[in-house]
């Protein structure tokens, strides 16, 4: 660390000693800066002699004195404004008048291949601007989306380094890639963790069909458009953002004690037919352990990032470092991340621009090991930490059986798992300008990146069932390879009231993943330099190799026109190959889209009323597919497993076979979709609002229904075209910003997204597709997917009270006093499979945020609230039972011990018959809201700071996710998964509370 | 000079991306081939696909559903010789089966078939291809009986557990194949013997050490023998037993050393499932046979424990007793103590794998075989079928083999049988059967053989005209448009 500090101060002295500065005689400017929309003074607004750090405030009344050299350039600045320059020329007053960035018409939106003036856009575009995005303390930049855009569903997953889950508009996809599509500065992700927040400098959400068309072979499950930060022309402007916090459990769940968990487990074993002796002889046991507190811990968070940026009329450059360091909510666990990113334009000659944007991302993970928040929950309180002698509690000693034969700590002790990865990435590009109208750009990216996996188990024995009897190096390498090559030519020309743009455009990419996965036994350890698999018996190394190569060939094309800024007509073609598809009659798909636009409020009819300061409609259609479907379904392999090979005489020979059934073809998943938009603005754009309605049907996704288990296959499933998607819904936006005469200025920004997705048609038909749970639930299948109803519905028993008498369940086999009751749903007199029903739906129905921005004076506070409603958990903590895991202490409070104690809590039996079955008992609400970010800082007065030569000093304080309400009774209702098997919760990271203070400075 | 430079590197950059545009234009740009995997069209072409093929239908016996959880509930946990083990609140499932209150939605009951099943496609796949193959025509024939053999045996095991089932003798060509109906029972019996008929015709009486546990002649005769007298074909068992007699089979004098690991395929072993510890290679060492029964928390999951019954049913003294049952606070032969902390009184012995060769990071036992077909059991099916034919003496001859064995020279106990009454000896043989055969997944369908269903399972709620089969999993009835018809009772 000391080293890359060193590294900095070095390289930031050389920046220093670059900057020029220009000598000339001073004069004194004055003016007035007003808010270009209502004339009103503006005060606090920053001004800055271009190139120094010298500058001035406005005062009350927007007015302002600087001295200046007569050759200067004055830079306005101010928070929701759009920043000026102008140039002093010997003027000794300069009044400007600035515009709202959120009222300004001309605001450019980021879109595929280009950019757009916002009010030319006939699609669905979110976007999030870096600030708001840095102000966050996600350190995933995806993370820190959650609750800025409507119809955006982002899912944490707490665990250091891993990226949440983003659902746009609906879960469209069942199987294969069901995130979105990344673009970052034109290069195509599948993930963007690697990226630094304070990297970015605009996100561009793609909702709607008709936008994403122009990445037709990816776009199916939204496309997320990220630009990274670009030097400006200027003196050298160094940044550093600093920040160091804590994170804490919330909402942590209250376990059963040691006598009570000895009490219900005796309850259990007096309630088996017929009675088990009790296990515990003495239920006074006391507190016993809590494990939750023994595993998690309270956990530091630092971050470090400097960046410079500035430039000639000739070229400019950005240069960014970022160091993340933070430890887990586990004990031992901690991620590293350290960034680098450096993007160069050069203007080589008046036509002609090239340039480079370049990052490197080095990771270091301790890992926690992913089976530890399960072992807390199931983990018995009476099983000490450490014995008297000093040895671990074994779960052994006291008979606990399965499903509870661990103790943690020593999970935890001898868990030895570093995760390091390394990537570079980023693209250079070449931009001519032709023919007055016409640019060439061509680009070539790339995306190479190793990651390694390095797990080590000692030879030990910690208990009876948790040891090593030899020591084992595991090593799992990923590589990446991937290219894109873009050639794209747009012709632009406004001319009296007409405005058009044609692009045309061609790209080829190739995707290369190779995977190692290879181990050894008795490999010593007496430093690091010992883990190599070479140092392992030779006889038994093991090594296995994967691959994925895929490539994709495209042309599309697109013509944006428009007619007296009143009718927008945006209309656009790709037409894709996949080698995915290779093989079939299907290796190239067709993805149009068309949009239109009316400004209504740029109509003459429309001039002479008050109440809309803007309104547009804007309908659009669009095409597109998903190539993110597994390789190769419609062409059977053959199966090489290790299960497949035989032992003859105590020797293993190599088997194979074939063991599965495919498609004859296979044909491309594409989704359609629709969208019509509402956008009006009020009280001369103070007021916003943004209205959606869209109507997406996924057309032949891909995904496996279960086969016949006589066909002898080896998962019994056929993974083909089979079904049809739809995911209807509307979306709301409404911005309020404004500034009161006394300084305060503000913003409050609402959003909601509704969803319905509901199944259309599904090759099985009637016949359900069950998924979901198995190992997480007992082993039942948990989830049904049928046509007609939403994907990975809940699926199970009905609860129709407890038995309370032996004599009460006599008449259904299997079942007893303290029993679930379960609803006969086909009254045939037993209660099976056939009596389950729908549960609950793991998608939610609302999601929504609320976003506010304050300033006054030198103070600033933000508060984003988000939540989601209308949504199901399944509480697998408490169902997923093999013996005797721990209880909750609010099931031990509610449980039924005799009749008459409860009708809705079964017995401590929990494992018995078929009460661990999915059922509506174990079906929660998953709705929540919570304060996601709040964030106050304090600038300091440009006075003081310039004396420090600096331009801005900002220190902050914030908390993200402080206050959590939801009445689910696990550790997070925020679970995720894949579509079919979603919202089960087993072994979610906790949700925890992050306490950060940090400092902005400006040079 | 300057100038010469920028646009020498514009051309450059432009030739640059020239090149990777013609690249990605080439025809077969989008051409890729499966990463890392075999496209099946390539396969079966040589005598060592041949040779593959047949090795992954033993393979499979060892899977899963082959040997642990399902092959319990349904071929032990409804016997009277088995509880369902573990602690009380542990996979409480065993009890619908143990209670006969299991219905056809349960899990198990597909899982068990599927398994089935996926041997015999598996054998099905070597059966269609290679003919087709040209190879050496001995080593093709031996082939395609090795794939009979274990056909008839999954057959074997379906029919016993399902009793109509579907018959799939080849690989469906399209879905047009994929969905069949069930064929009676004894159309499938018909099938079995058939293919052990065809088996036993070419299969070798043994194998080198390279091929050791690869389907024999014997093996072929003996589970004809069996098939045979779940049929009561006693004509049939008894000459097909007296045919086994003749082939060099022996008992193995130490009864409990002949379930050891380094007795496996012993001169008594018929047929056994082979597995082992293979060293850095967990999936090759996948059998889970021994660990679900092993002792709880040492060796394995401990369920599958043998009942109070069992232990009671053994004659005063036999040293069977000690060497099928485990008792808690035991030492072995081996060395182990069973410690007073486990949570069951008794586990499985036959299946037991001393503590010593655990391995960490790989299943419990994962070297034990599973005995399917014992010369034991030979001896008697003859002694029963020499019985029902009227041959008392050499029933007695055959019984009193097994007995002699099991003493181990001490005269003091198991004095030989000498009931001549037809009735009364065919219970002494049965009783053999049950302490003989125990926990080897033999009694459960014995008893149901042998017509003594209710009389001794009926205390624990087996009923007469339904339990002698399980159901048709559910799943599949609604897979195949009900297609499939469930069994009576169910």
């Amino acid at each position: 660390m000391k080293r890359i500090f060193t590294r900095i101060s070095v390289l930031a002295a050389f920046c220093l000693l670059t900057i020029n500065v220009a000598l000339a005689q001073n004069i004194t400017v004055k003016g007035k800066v007003i808010d270009g929309g209502d004339k009103t003074p503006l005060p606090g607004v920053t001004i800055l002699i271009k190139g120094t750090q010298n500058g001035a405030q406005t005062d009350v009344n927007g007015n302002y004195s600087i001295s200046v050299p007569a050759n200067a350039t004055l830079v306005f600045n101010f928070v929701g404004y759009t920043a000026q320059e102008q140039a002093v020329n010997n003027q000794t007053t300069i009044n400007v008048s600035m515009a709202s960035s959120t009222q300004q018409l001309e605001q450019v939106v980021v879109v595929g291949y280009g950019t757009q003036r916002k009010i030319d856009v006939t699609g669905s575009v979110g976007t999030v601007k870096g600030e708001d995005i840095s102000k966050q303390a996600s350190v995933n930049p995806v993370s820190a989306l959650q609750g800025k855009v409507a119809g955006v569903s982002i899912t944490n997953n707490g665990t250091p380094g891993s990226s949440p889950q983003i659902t746009i508009r609906g879960t469209s996809t069942i199987y294969g890639k069901t995130g979105p599509l990344y673009v970052v500065d034109g290069v195509w992700y599948d993930d963007i963790n690697f990226l630094n927040p304070a990297d970015i400098a605009n996100i561009s959400i793609l909702k709607d069909a008709s936008s994403q068309s122009i990445y037709g072979i990816r776009a199916a499950n939204g496309v997320v458009l990220v630009t990274t930060v670009k030097g400006k022309k200027g003196t050298a402007v160094i940044n550093y953002n600093g920040s160091v916090g804590i994170q804490t459990v919330t909402n942590q769940v209250e376990m059963a004690n040691a006598s009570e968990y000895a009490t219900a487990v005796n309850e259990a074993y007096s309630l088996q037919i017929p009675p088990a002796a009790p296990l515990f002889a003495n239920t006074n046991l006391g507190a016993g352990t809590d494990w939750y507190n023994q595993v998690l811990r309270s956990a530091a968070v630092t971050n470090h990032q400097l960046s410079i940026s500035g430039g000639t009329e000739k070229s400019t450059y950005n240069f960014s470092l970022g160091y993340l360091d933070q430890d887990g909510i586990v004990k031992n666990n901690n991620y590293k991340r350290y960034t680098v990113r450096l993007a160069n334009d050069f203007q080589i000659f008046e036509p002609l621009k090239i340039g480079y944007n370049v990052a490197g991302t080095y990771s270091k993970s301790k890992d926690a090991p992913t089976t530890i928040f399960r072992a807390m929950y199931a983990a018995s309180p009476v099983v000490p930490v450490f014995n008297t002698d000093g040895s671990y509690g074994d779960p052994n000693a006291f008979n606990l059986g399965n499903g509870s034969n661990m103790n943690p700590q020593a999970t935890l002790d001898f868990f030895n798992q570093n995760t390091t990865k390394y990537k570079i990435n980023g693209n250079v590009y070449a931009e001519l300008k032709f023919l007055k109208n016409f640019t060439f750009k061509t680009s070539i990216g790339g995306d190479f990146g190793q990651e390694e996996v390095r797990g080590y188990v000692p030879k030990y024995k910690a208990t009876n069932t948790q040891l090593s009897t030899i020591s084992k190096l595991d090593i799992d390498r990923i590589e990446n390879r991937n290219w894109l090559v873009e050639n794209t030519l747009t012709f632009d020309k406004r001319w009296s009231d007409h405005s058009l743009t044609i692009l045309a455009g061609q790209t080829a990419q190739r995707n290369k993943m190779y995977t190692i996965n290879a181990d050894a036994q008795n490999v010593p350890y007496t430093s690091e330099g010992d883990l190599y698999l070479a140092l392992g018996d030779a006889a038994a190394r093991s090594i296995i190799d994967k691959g994925e190569l895929s490539t994709f060939s495209s042309y599309f094309a697109r013509v944006n026109y428009g007619y007296k800024n009143k009718y927008l007509l945006n209309a656009s073609i790709r037409r894709d190959g996949a080698s995915q598809f290779f093989g079939s009659d299907n290796v190239w798909g067709n993805f149009p889209s068309i949009g239109a636009g009316w400004v209504i409020s740029n109509e003459e009819f429309m001039k002479d009323q008050n109440i809309f300061s803007n309104l547009k409609l804007r309908g659009s259609w669009g095409k597109v597919g998903n190539a993110g479907v597994p390789f190769n379904p419609s062409t059977q392999t053959v199966d090489q497993s290790a299960a497949l090979i035989a032992i003859f005489g105590g020797i293993p020979y190599t088997g194979a076979s074939i063991r599965s059934i495919v498609p004859p073809t296979l044909f491309w998943e594409r989704s359609a979709g629709t969208d019509i938009g509402l956008e009006m603005g009020f009280f001369k754009n103070r007021l916003n609002v943004e209205l959606d309605y869209y109507n997406r049907k996924t057309e032949q996704a891909i995904f496996d229904i279960p086969v016949l288990g006589s066909l002898g296959t080896a998962n019994s499933s056929l993974i083909a075209n089979q079904a049809d998607i739809q995911n209807r819904g509307f979306e709301f936006l409404a911005t309020w910003a404004d500034k009161t005469s006394g300084g305060l200025t503000y913003s409050i920004s609402g959003n909601l997204g509704i969803n319905v997705n509901k199944v259309l048609n599904v090759t099985s038909g009637a016949n359900p597709i069950y998924k979901g749970g198995g190992g997480l639930t007992s082993g039942y299948v948990s989830t049904r997917t049928v046509n007609n109803r939403a994907i990975g519905e809940f699926y199970g028993y009905q609860v129709a009270g407890i038995f309370q008498t032996d004599a009460e369940a006599a008449a259904w086999p299997g079942f007893k006093k303290g029993d679930f009751k379960y609803a006969d749903i086909n009254g045939d007199g037993t209660i099976d499979l056939r009596d389950r029903v729908v549960l609950g739906n793991p998608n939610p129905k609302f999601t929504y945020g609320l976003n506010t921005n304050f300033a006054y004076k030198n103070f600033d506070l933000t508060v984003d609230i988000q939540g989601v409603a209308d949504v199901d958990v399944f509480n697998a903590n408490l169902s997923s039972r093999f013996g005797n895991e721990n209880f909750t202490k609010d099931f031990f409070d509610h449980r039924w011990t005799g009749p008459g104690t409860s009708n809705t809590y079964p017995s401590a039996d929990l494992a018995g018959g078929l009460n661990n079955a999915p059922n509506s008992f174990y079906v929660e609400k998953g709705d929540y809201i919570r304060l996601r970010n709040i964030q106050l800082g304090y600038s300091l007065p440009i006075a003081i700071v310039n004396k420090w030569k600096m331009q801005r000093l900002r220190v902050f304080l914030n908390a993200q996710n402080a206050v959590n309400i939801f009445g689910y009774k696990g550790f997070s209702p925020e679970v995720g998964g894949t579509p079919t098997n979603a919202g089960i919760d087993t072994n979610v990271y906790p949700l925890f509370a992050t306490y950060n203070f940090g400092v902005n400075v400006t040079f | 000079m300057k100038k010469y430079i920028n646009t020498q590197s514009f051309f450059a950059a432009a030739a640059f991306s020239a090149v990777l545009l013609t690249a990605s234009c080439k025809k077969d740009f989008l051409n890729v081939p499966p990463q890392a995997q075999q496209p099946s069209v390539t396969f079966w072409k040589t005598p060592e696909d041949a040779l593959k093929g047949v090795n992954a239908i033993y393979a499979n016996l060892r899977s899963w559903n082959n040997v642990a959880f399902n092959t319990i509930v349904i071929e032990s946990t409804g016997s009277d010789e088995a509880d369902k083990g573990s602690t009380p609140t542990d996979a409480t499932f065993f009890n619908l089966y143990d209670q006969f209150t299991v219905t056809a939605t349960h899990g198990s009951l597909q899982d068990f078939w599927t398994g089935q099943y996926q041997n015999i496609n598996l054998c099905n796949q070597v059966l269609d291809n290679i003919p087709n193959i040209t190879m050496d025509e001995t080593l093709r024939n031996r082939y395609l009986a090795e794939a009979k053999f274990i056909r008839a045996y999954s057959y074997f095991r379906l029919v016993r557990a399902y009793g109509n089932v579907v018959l799939r003798l080849h690989v469906p060509k399209d879905n047009s194949e994929y969905n069949l109906p069930q064929s009676d029972k004894a159309a499938v019996y018909a099938q079995i013997e058939k293919d052990l008929n065809e088996a036993a015709a070419a299969l070798p009486q043994s194998y080198g050490a390279a091929d050791l546990g690869r389907a024999t002649k014997g093996a072929a005769i003996g589970l004809h023998a069996k098939v045979a007298m779940y049929q009561n074909k006693w004509s049939d068992v008894l000459s097909l037993t007296n045919q086994v007699m003749t082939m060099g089979y022996d008992l193995f004098p130490d009864f409990e050393k002949g379930f050891r690991t380094q007795n496996e395929n012993n001169i008594e072993s018929l047929f056994e499932v082979q597995a082992e510890l293979v060293p850095g290679n967990g999936d090759a060492s996948n059998s889970q046979y021994s660990q679900v029964q092993g002792v709880a928390g040492i060796m394995g999951w401990g369920f599958n424990t043998p009942s109070e019954a069992l232990a009671n049913a053994f004659e005063t003294g036999d040293p069977r007793k000690d060497a099928t049952i485990l008792f808690k606070g035991e030492t072995t032969p081996q060395g182990d103590l069973i410690p007073t902390t486990v949570p069951n009184e008794r586990y499985n012995q036959k299946s037991y794998v001393p503590f010593a060769l655990r391995v960490s990071g790989f299943n419990e036992g994962a070297q034990q075989n599973f005995r399917v077909l014992r010369f034991a059991d030979v001896l008697l099916m003859n002694a029963e079928a020499a019985n029902e034919q009227g041959n008392a003496s050499q029933a007695l001859t055959s019984l009193n083999r097994v007995r002699k064995r099991a003493r181990g020279g001490n005269n003091a106990i198991l004095p030989d049988v000498t009931i001549t009454e037809k009735t009364a000896l065919r219970t002494a043989i049965w009783k053999e059967r049950q302490v003989e055969l125990a926990m080897e997944n033999d009694r459960y369908f014995d008893v149901i053989r042998q017509g003594r269903g209710a009389a001794v399972f009926g205390v624990k709620g087996w009923k007469a005209n339904k339990n002698e089969v399980w159901p048709i999993p559910q799943n599949e009835i609604e897979l195949s448009g009900n297609l499939l018809k469930q069994n009576p009772g169910y």
